[in-house]
């Protein structure tokens, strides 16, 4: 931890509400990121994503700076993650594994967040929407301890080490949940090809 | 523990073969495996399944990020303030929603007013001026009595 973050910190612990603002502005993206690919919608990846940092604003005196700060902020996000799809389990919440339809809309509205340098050509894009909602689809279909890793690893570009801190999961455990869910993915993929073919 | 959770045995071959892939560990040990891979079919799937999936965890990596909207640090704070009855955060000496921008420019006017009124002033002073009383001199005003 740099001394910057040991000062964020300290400006946390004393309830400093522009260390807060900056606090997000660091993480938002990324928070928010995991919680979208956990649950594969907008909105509630939103709300879970307000829920993380209000958790983390309350329980900032219970970190101890053992591990990372980030890696901190990211067990706290699976957490609310696992949480909300309990949640929404009980509901039995349709609308969970529907990726947003109008969310390349806003995105693109909102200053190109998504997408490349240039737009792509129709047909292309499409293609990319599609593959993007197929895959979106596979993972929400993926059991939550599957698809916690899938998320961390293979979106988010995480650690096999810094997955471990977070999910609290012994090396080998991480490492053949990983496996076993990128079989369930490919299985899903397959199928779909196999539908349209 | 869900149906997919794996076997001691299967997890072991699954995290040599992953270590493996990665290039981890040393020469001697990674030799080991490769010749492990090359004989024992248990091994040999595990291998052939991994080399497939890698390419399915190379398609996740170029996933969209999605993105937060951009009042999305008000939100959170305003919820926060509202859920707390403005508790929560800490109140600087002044408090936080003190205008000091506009403190400090009524403060200059009103400096400025001051000198001005001072330099108009014919004293110097701010208190008004006061002509000295014409004086008495025996005019019988006062009369003694007798």
């Amino acid at each position: 931890m740099n001394e910057l973050e040991r000062s964020l910190l300290r400006r946390l612990r004393d309830r400093d509400e522009r260390a807060f603002r900056e606090l997000i502005e660091g993480h938002r993206d990324r928070v928010y990121n995991i919680t979208f690919r956990m649950l594969g919608n907008r909105a509630e990846a939103e709300d879970v994503a307000q829920e993380v940092f209000i958790t983390v604003f309350k329980t900032i005196e219970t970190f101890r700076e053992e591990s990372k700060f980030s890696t901190w902020l990211y067990r706290v996000t699976v957490n609310h993650c696992k949480n909300r799809i309990k949640y929404l389990a009980r509901r039995h919440d349709r609308d969970r594994d529907e990726l947003d339809e109008t969310s390349n809309g806003q995105n693109n509205a909102a200053g190109g967040a998504i997408g490349g340098p240039a737009p792509p050509a129709p047909d292309r894009a499409l293609e990319g929407a599609q593959m993007e909602k197929l895959l979106q689809d596979a993972i929400g279909h993926l059991d939550d301890e599957h698809r916690v890793v899938v998320v961390l690893r293979d979106i988010e570009d995480l650690s096999i080490e810094e997955i471990c801190e977070i999910t609290g999961l012994p090396d080998g455990t991480v490492k053949s949940r990983l496996h076993r869910a990128r079989l369930a993915l490919r299985k899903k993929l397959q199928r779909h090809v196999g539908e349209e073919t | 523990m869900s149906d997919t959770e794996p076997e001691t045995a299967d997890e072991e071959i699954v995290v040599a073969v992953s270590d493996f892939l990665d290039g981890l560990r040393t020469e001697v040990w990674r030799a080991e495996i490769a010749a492990r891979i090359a004989a024992e079919p248990a091994w040999q799937q595990v291998h052939a399944e991994m080399v497939e999936t890698r390419k399915v965890a190379g398609t996740l990596s170029g996933l969209q990020k999605a993105r937060l909207p951009a009042t999305f640090a008000q939100d959170v704070t305003a919820t926060i303030h509202k859920r707390s009855a403005g508790r929560f955060f800490a109140r600087r000496t002044l408090g936080d929603r003190v205008p000091f921008g506009v403190l400090a420019i009524v403060a200059l006017l009103a400096i400025a007013a001051m000198g001005y009124l001072m330099w108009a002033s014919q004293t110097g002073s701010l208190a008004p001026s006061r002509d000295p009383e014409p004086a008495h001199h025996g005019s019988g005003a006062l009369v003694a009595p007798p």
